[in-house]
């Protein structure tokens, strides 16, 4: 015979405004089984736990209902409570009364009604819960660090300093990611190559961080603990183990008119080239695409002139499989562009600024490379057109960010201090110049941001205009930006020489593959989903991979760098368990009914079901089964849902347990 | 496939200042086997006056009409010529749509049900869809080739994004790929979508100078012969003050203001006065005839 224990909360007044808790802690009371119901004001705070607790020990309760928020904000908080005062925690559930019932309703009676048919769904559920242990895994105490921007750095670091091996990866051929491209960085102005570049060199030469540049994740098995990643280490056409970085390769080679992507296009590279001069590591690569001798098998002239015999143009991609615990996903941002796009996508483009058909009007991480010391002008600011000095530079704000008749309704958050940035970076080079901003709002909360941004205008003379730009079109050598004054309320037009436009922060191309890949969820955007916005912001709801850097939503580097720590130490955490305990909730065969079919393979997310082999006594193979790995197994039901025999069952989610919530209403 | 048949809303214009639109209209979708049947008793879509009055009063004008070509024999959907008059009755569906009660209101207003189920279509979308760029080409009996053309689209073709839904709001291209169907070369040019002063002609004609002249300065600089529209009122300011506002500019323009579909027109071989290319108040003829079109 149960004794249920039914605890309703209040949670504060967000249940109690719209459901009579005390209706339903005494309506419970009579359900059959249950010895006990009460209600407290906040059910998950100390005294609300103890209560529970004390409860348990003076009833003999051998179930407990907690009717408050949804299991995935609190199951965990009390399930750890009964489990205290000794009932095994798969004994206690939650009835979501708040998300599911008070939230969603007004009507008082109406909602108390579905309040108490939920609790009593619930008291039926848990009657049949039954005694789990807990599973533990083994914890391989290795790191993987995907991207090898400033967080992926920050965070390998990190963990690599705490004794931890870690694996970065990074798809580039070189590590520093965007913050390698940035001139000088706010609200110090100190130089950005001058603060990355020896974290760069940390990275490359600490003992516990094995660094694979030019190389992508393929696969990713397992769970948490126990992943076992496929890396793809594409073909650099270079070994890595003989070049001594001379460059000499470099210098001869006779394709010098490559677009140099990492300068945003502005000079030139070569085919075998490395993307800036203080690359790490200091390895070139053969783009061949570009290479003549992979395009008409006649040149090699990097192979003769290479010294230790580095070149290898048969060279091919290498797959390296990686066992690691943890993973840690940091792989960036990249910059909206204006042009145009395909009929139907979500996102539009800038046909009112020209598609990007305009050469002087160019991004901020182009105007970042104008301004860089190691920039294709050697940080002078040199319009792409003609290389003259523009006089007049009008930036524009939120191009694509908060517009949503573009798609993209979010902010940046970074553009309005790098905008500020920007032109005080142009009014120290170009003193007879004239910076003007077109801003929606000035969003500039954070440490010395607000000073930073009034001292772009009140010293460094940056003409604010508050409104937005309608159109940009070429006029001879300028371009007119035909804006609004909302402030005034009048028309501006302004004749510029160069337009910089601050366009919107999204995430990388082919993010949500990766995530695919992973088994981690993202937004609308395809920005990283973290597992609570507020409580969790660097964990994913997938159990051991966390989050860093802007591919969890725009963030600066200040930011960024906070996260990847955070991140850090969630992975120091986990290792510093030898075993991990995991939930019991996992699907079970029952193995005299399986026909295996396998279904349930087909459509297990997890690649949790595996074949078993069931023999008689004499050994013969009598017939094959599904066998559920419950280290894998993630609880999510699919397999039972689609058995067809009926022969899974998920601990908790029974089909007897289904069917009595049903009955129970 | 059968031929296509809309029912047909002219708008005042056409029947007033645009006269020569609604002619070459009509001869235009005759010698390409479009019917069309003008909606009986039709009544004016308010234009800007009235929306900026009475959001009722301008929806239900548009339902009124959008009522009387569903009264109509053929399930047909609703060809409009004049952008104006597109714009209205596309925003009267679009805010129906979207409000169920303001539906109900202009249904007791114009005392009938609306239904939205018939699509308006601007004859620009009618020739490069409908009819099809490819069937066009088959007919061009002329090709309008040396022709360069500056298409003008003015604020409301395309405009706002979701509501006329007709092509790119800032950069369209339909115009243009019908220009070239017809062997006539389009130029880029800055001001294809900027606002000509519309309806203050009337009230404000400084301000209206001030735009149409930026219009025309924009077209010639990119060296068009010619500027095309679709539109009665663009068609108004660029042609009708082109003399005014080379006056108190101090500069000479002469660049004939086409309709759409007299260029179509021509390249089919439909005459120069069928066309009504005499109403033009910059005249066509010399460049015509210069290009041997006529």
């Amino acid at each position: 015979m149960s004794r249920i224990g039914v605890f309703i909360c209040h949670c504060g007044e967000n249940i109690s405004r719209t459901v009579d808790v005390e209706l339903v802690a005494s309506t419970a009371s009579q359900f059959p089984g249950v010895a006990f119901a009460t209600d407290y004001k906040y059910m998950c705070s100390d005294p609300g736990q103890s209560l529970i607790k004390k409860a348990v020990s003076e009833h003999r309760l051998t179930h407990v209902v907690v009717a408050a928020c949804s299991p995935r904000m609190h199951e965990r908080t009390f399930r750890k409570a009964v489990e205290q005062v000794g009932l095994n925690p798969f004994l206690c559930e939650m009835a979501n009364i708040r998300e599911h019932c008070s939230w969603v309703h007004e009507d008082r009676e109406e909602a108390t009604q579905k309040a108490i048919e939920i609790v009593g769904m619930l008291v039926e559920r848990v009657k049949k819960n039954r005694v789990l242990p807990t599973i533990t895994v083994p914890v391989t105490k290795r790191a993987l660090v995907i991207g090898g921007g400033i967080a992926g750095i920050q965070a390998a670091l990190d963990i690599a300093d705490a004794g931890h091996q870690v694996v970065l990866v990074e798809r580039e051929p070189s590590i520093g990611g965007h913050m390698a491209q940035l001139s000088e960085t706010f609200p110090t102005l100190d130089c950005s190559q001058c603060i990355m570049t020896p974290k760069m060199v940390d990275l490359a030469n600490h003992p516990n961080i094995i660094m694979h540049t030019y190389s992508e994740i393929e696969q990713v098995d397992g769970y948490i603990g126990n992943f076992q990643v496929t890396i793809r280490k594409k073909a650099r056409s270079v070994d890595e183990n003989k070049c001594t970085g001379c460059g000499i390769c470099m210098t001869k080679c006779p394709q010098k008119k490559i677009p140099n992507i990492f300068d945003r296009n502005l000079g030139t590279r070569t085919a075998i080239y490395v993307p800036f001069p203080q690359a790490v590591p200091n390895v070139p690569v053969i783009d061949r695409e570009n290479c003549t001798m992979f395009k008409t098998g006649k040149c090699g002239v990097c192979q003769k002139v290479c010294g230790p015999g580095a070149i290898d143009f048969n060279q091919q991609d290498t797959l390296i499989v990686e066992p690691v615990g943890a993973i840690v996903v940091a792989t960036g941002f990249e910059l909206y562009d204006i042009t145009e796009k395909p009929k139907g996508s979500p996102i539009k483009g800038y046909g009112e600024f020209g598609h990007g058909k305009i050469p002087d009007v160019i991004d901020g991480l182009t105007f970042e490379r104008l301004a860089s010391a190691s920039g294709p002008t050697g940080g002078k600011i040199l319009r792409p057109s003609d290389g003259k000095e523009p006089k007049q530079v009008v930036f524009i704000q939120c191009v694509g960010s908060r517009s949503r008749e573009k798609g993209i309704s979010y902010c940046s958050k970074i553009c309005c201090m790098y905008t500020a940035k920007h032109t005080m970076l142009y009014h120290h080079k170009v003193h007879d110049g004239q910076a003007y901003v077109f801003f929606m709002d000035a969003r500039v909360p954070g440490k010395s941001y607000d000073e930073f941004w009034r001292r772009a205008i009140e010293e460094e003379e940056a003409v604010y205009i508050r409104g937005m730009v309608s159109r940009l079109y070429q006029k001879g050598d300028k371009i007119v930006v035909m804006g609004s004054d909302i402030s005034v309320g009048v028309q501006v037009e302004i004749e510029a020489d160069l337009v910089v436009l601050a366009t919107a922060v999204q995430p990388r191309k082919g993010a949500d593959a990766l995530a695919q890949k992973l088994g981690i969820s993202y937004d609308k955007y395809h920005f990283y989903s973290e597992a609570h916005a507020k409580l969790k912001p660097v964990e994913c709801a997938t159990a051991g991979i966390y989050l860093a850097g802007a591919c969890q939503g725009p963030k600066d580097i200040p930011d960024t760098v906070s996260q990847a720590s955070a991140a850090a130490a969630k992975v120091m955490t986990l290792f510093s368990k030898d075993k991990l305990e995991r939930e019991p909730i996992v699907a079970r065969v029952k193995e005299n009914n399986c026909v295996g079919c396998f279904a349930c393979r087909k459509v297990c997310a997890y690649g949790a079901v595996e074949e078993k082999e069931i023999r008689d006594r004499q050994g013969n193979l009598i017939k094959m089964v599904a066998y559920v790995n419950p280290g894998v197994c993630a609880g999510c039901g699919t397999c039972q849902a689609t058995c067809p025999s009926k022969s899974v069952e998920l601990d908790g989610y029974t089909d007897e347990q289904i069917v009595a919530m049903i009955e129970a209403l | 496939m059968t031929a296509l048949s809309y029912s047909y809303y002219p708008g005042c214009s056409l029947h007033a200042s645009a006269s020569e639109y609604d002619i070459s209209t009509r001869e235009v979708c005759s010698a390409l086997g479009i019917a069309l049947e003008e909606i009986p008793d039709w009544i004016c879509c308010g234009a800007t006056p009235a929306h900026n009055v009475d959001e009722l009063l301008s929806l239900s004008l548009s339902a009124k009409n959008l009522e009387l070509a569903e009264q109509m024999e053929g399930n047909r959907d609703m060809a409009v010529a004049c952008a104006s008059c597109f714009s209205r009755l596309k925003f009267a569906q679009h805010i129906m749509e979207k409000s169920e009660d303001k539906r109900k209101l202009v249904e007791k207003a114009i005392d009938a049900p609306v239904s939205l189920d018939r699509k308006v279509k601007h004859l620009l979308e009618i020739l490069a869809r409908d009819f099809g760029l490819e069937k066009l080409a088959s007919f061009v009996k002329k090709p309008l080739s040396d022709l360069t053309v500056a298409c003008y689209y003015g604020c409301l073709l395309t405009r706002p994004a979701d509501v006329p839904n007709l092509d790119c709001p800032e950069a369209p291209t339909i115009m243009e790929s019908i220009m070239k169907v017809i062997g006539a070369e389009t130029v880029p040019w800055t001001h294809r979508l900027e606002c000509c002063g519309a309806n203050f002609t009337l009230s404000r004609p400084p301000v209206v100078q001030q735009l149409s002249n930026a219009v025309l300065d924009s077209a010639k600089a990119a060296g068009a012969d010619c500027i095309v529209v679709a539109c009665p009122l663009c068609h108004g300011n660029l042609d009708i003050r082109q003399k005014e506002i080379e006056g108190i500019y101090s500069t000479d323009y002469g660049l004939p203001i086409f309709y759409l579909t007299q260029l179509v027109g021509l390249a089919l071989g439909i005459s120069f006065e069928k066309l009504g290319l005499d109403a033009l108040i910059v005249s066509p003829q010399k460049l015509l005839k210069q290009k041997k079109l006529i």
